[in-house]
């Protein structure tokens, strides 16, 4: 052979090397909401995909902060795509429609959404089923509390907040009888304005505990340490850094096993749709460390809450009225998961109106 | 342990009203030189922003006061120049100015954001609570402002170009400095009133975090009828509409947060619709309208 023929021989065997060493990456793109420093909603996201990233090896990572709920997320997606990204996490609730107009597009990619309910062949819906795992932060709460008044800052009044709320105020009730919450709804998922006057219109009310559901519990817990009243946190487990003094307990999401285990079956090629949907002691859920403010005694109570739960109790099981008395839940029934985005009614010892 | 609901509500509407007077107060400035900016919201965030930053680098918050004011007043020296300087449509200008603002800002509190910093010290200077220094400076302010506007002879050259600029040129005024002059006190309120969401309020930045405060800063310059004093009145009836649904929610009351977040804009049309019913416009005559000097 001449020499030149080998040297194009050489050439192209090179080429066709390549594919057998890309083949054990995988592009994953990822849109957050807002900005990973929120120690919130989507610092979880964050510290999920960093997981998925570390437990899988060969997989490049694609990110985009601050992504806007309307159509700016589906051009951001598609230049994900455009990329390689055989793999998208949609990770905000209003991201839901865009994603499933590319997955239409693009039937080689697959889509994984926080929080909605769509589903295709490669479309699937992830989210913790985060309403019984309040029950252990109501314990937490009606167990620190002075005044019995526990103050719940939410963001947008859909049932699954609202099932939240009715979960923590049964929790608190079932260690302290005479623990009431009252709710404030600010009206958006991240106005940090309002969630520290909201914050502060629950203090002036006596609430000695605070807790929210909002995107970032920074704003609430700043505040609430700053007039020296307890916190319990949400979205994330770091948010305790906010409040050294007064941080009691939190939840926290954990997606690093679930997006590990989704981006493995897509790379083994086994990927299946699926409405998942896990509680705590599931793996989606944790429980924050507990603050320095907690007594061993309510630190085991809580704990022991947290197990029964984890072995699953319902705490939205009857006879169950609600706060205007009327019963909603007779001896027996009981609501399942399915019926968490359904919530319309307080239970008893929430102070508001829910509708 | 609980306050009364009069005072919490009062205390509620005067923290947040505060943000919302500086802005006022910097817009009013301006268009009493006959120059409306539109960008105040654009302004507000970058005081936001640069407040915030300047407080999460130096650890503290006056100097973040002091930056926000800075920044403010280069933001508005930016459309002092854009309009006086090359006679650009004054409306136009303000709207680039609205998103220059909303992506300077996020620029520089992009790498500040989750930062934890101590606010502004709540102080009590008097047994009518605890606030920052900005709120208690800020109907000092208006006042001071009012004597300024009114009771100065630069007030009265001010009065004069917004007014009618030919005149006030031909009594030996410069309009054009006087305009720069304007936009930048009008920009150091502008910053004052951001930093104050950003180092008061919330004590944290995010993107946009003014909410169309700006826009509502616009209007009530409108219904303050150009004075200062008013714009207290203003400010604080603006403030409670914010304040007073979070205070009757948290106390059980009902209301739906979206309706309330409706009326500091129904109160504005409402404002624009009764204002503007008189002929006699309590308006600056030249507002809106550039100065292009007498050749």
């Amino acid at each position: 052979m001449t020499r030149r023929r080998l040297l194009i021989l050489a050439g192209l065997l090179l080429f066709a090397a390549e594919p057998a060493r890309a083949e054990a990456t995988l592009t994953v793109g990822a849109i957050y909401v807002g900005s990973v420093n929120d120690y919130g909603y989507n610092r979880a996201m964050k510290d999920g995909l960093t997981a998925m990233k570390e437990a899988v090896p060969g997989i490049t990572l694609l990110e985009a902060e601050n992504v806007p709920e309307t159509a700016e997320a589906e051009r951001i997606m598609e230049g994900m795509i455009q990329q390689g990204a055989k793999l998208i996490f949609a990770t905000s609730f209003g991201h839901q429609q865009f994603a499933f107009n590319l997955a239409k597009k693009h039937p080689d990619v697959v889509f994984e959404h926080a929080g909605g309910w769509m589903q295709a062949a490669n479309f699937g819906n992830f989210f913790a089923a985060t309403q019984a795992a309040w029950y252990p932060m109501g314990v937490a709460a009606g167990k620190m509390t002075k005044s019995n008044t526990l103050g719940f800052v939410a963001g947008v009044p859909i049932g699954f907040i609202i099932g939240d709320v009715n979960a923590f105020a049964l929790g608190a009730r079932s260690v302290n009888p005479k623990a009431e919450v009252r709710v404030v709804v600010t009206g958006s998922w991240a106005d940090k304005a309002k969630e520290a006057e909201a914050a502060n219109a629950l203090i002036d009310q006596g609430a000695d505990v605070i807790t929210m559901h909002v995107d970032s519990p920074a704003t609430v817990i700043q505040v609430a340490e700053s007039r020296g009243v307890y916190s319990i946190g949400f979205q994330s487990i770091e948010a305790r850094a906010l409040a050294p003094k007064g941080w009691l307990t939190g939840l926290g999401f954990t997606w690093g096993p679930f997006m590990t285990a989704t981006a493995k079956s897509v790379i083994a090629g086994s990927f299946k749709p699926a409405m998942v949907r896990q509680g705590l002691g599931e793996g989606m859920l944790a429980v924050a460390p507990f603050g320095n403010a907690v007594p061993e005694e309510t630190r085991g109570l809580v704990l022991a809450a947290v197990d029964k739960i984890a072995k699953g109790y319902n705490p939205f099981t009857g006879p169950l009225s609600d706060n205007t008395g009327a019963v909603r839940l007779k001896e027996g029934e009981a609501l399942g998961n399915d019926k968490m985005g359904d919530f319309d009614w307080y239970v008893a010892g929430v102070i508001g109106k829910a509708k | 342990m609980s306050t009364p609901f009069a005072a919490a509500v009062l205390s509620s509407s005067v923290l947040s009203g505060t943000s919302l007077l500086y802005a006022t107060l910097g817009e009013l400035v301006g268009e009493r030189a006959g120059i409306v900016n539109l960008g105040l919201e654009g302004i507000m965030l970058i005081g936001a922003a640069a407040g915030f930053a300047a407080t999460s680098f130096a650890g503290n918050p006056y100097l973040g006061i002091a930056a926000a004011a800075l920044a403010g007043m280069a933001g508005n020296l930016l459309l002092g120049y854009v309009v006086i300087g090359r006679g650009a449509n004054q409306l136009a200008a303000g709207l680039a100015l609205l998103f220059f603002g909303f992506g300077a800002s996020t620029l520089i509190g992009r790498p500040f954001m989750g930062a934890i910093v101590t606010g502004l010290p709540r102080l009590a200077l008097s047994e009518l609570g605890a606030f920052d220094l900005l709120v208690w400076l800020a109907l000092p302010a208006a006042l001071l402002l009012w004597c300024l506007i009114f009771r100065t002879r630069w007030g009265l050259a001010l009065r004069a170009v917004g007014e009618d600029p030919a005149v006030a040129f031909a009594a030996g005024r410069r309009p054009g400095q006087l305009q720069y002059q304007a936009l930048a006190l009008g920009g150091l309120l502008g910053g004052i009133g951001g930093a104050h969401l950003s180092l008061a309020l919330a004590m944290t930045w995010d993107e946009g975090m003014t909410a169309g405060r700006g826009f509502i800063a616009i209007a009530l310059v409108i219904f303050a009828k150009w004075n200062p004093l008013w714009a207290v009145a203003g400010a604080l009836v603006f403030g409670a509409a914010e304040a007073l649904q979070l205070q009757l929610q948290a106390r059980g009351a009902y209301v739906s947060p979206f309706l309330m977040t409706m009326i500091p804009y129904l109160l504005t049309l409402t404002i624009l619709v009764f204002w503007g019913w008189s002929r006699r416009s309590a308006a600056p005559a030249a507002l809106g309208r550039n100065f292009f000097g007498v050749e």
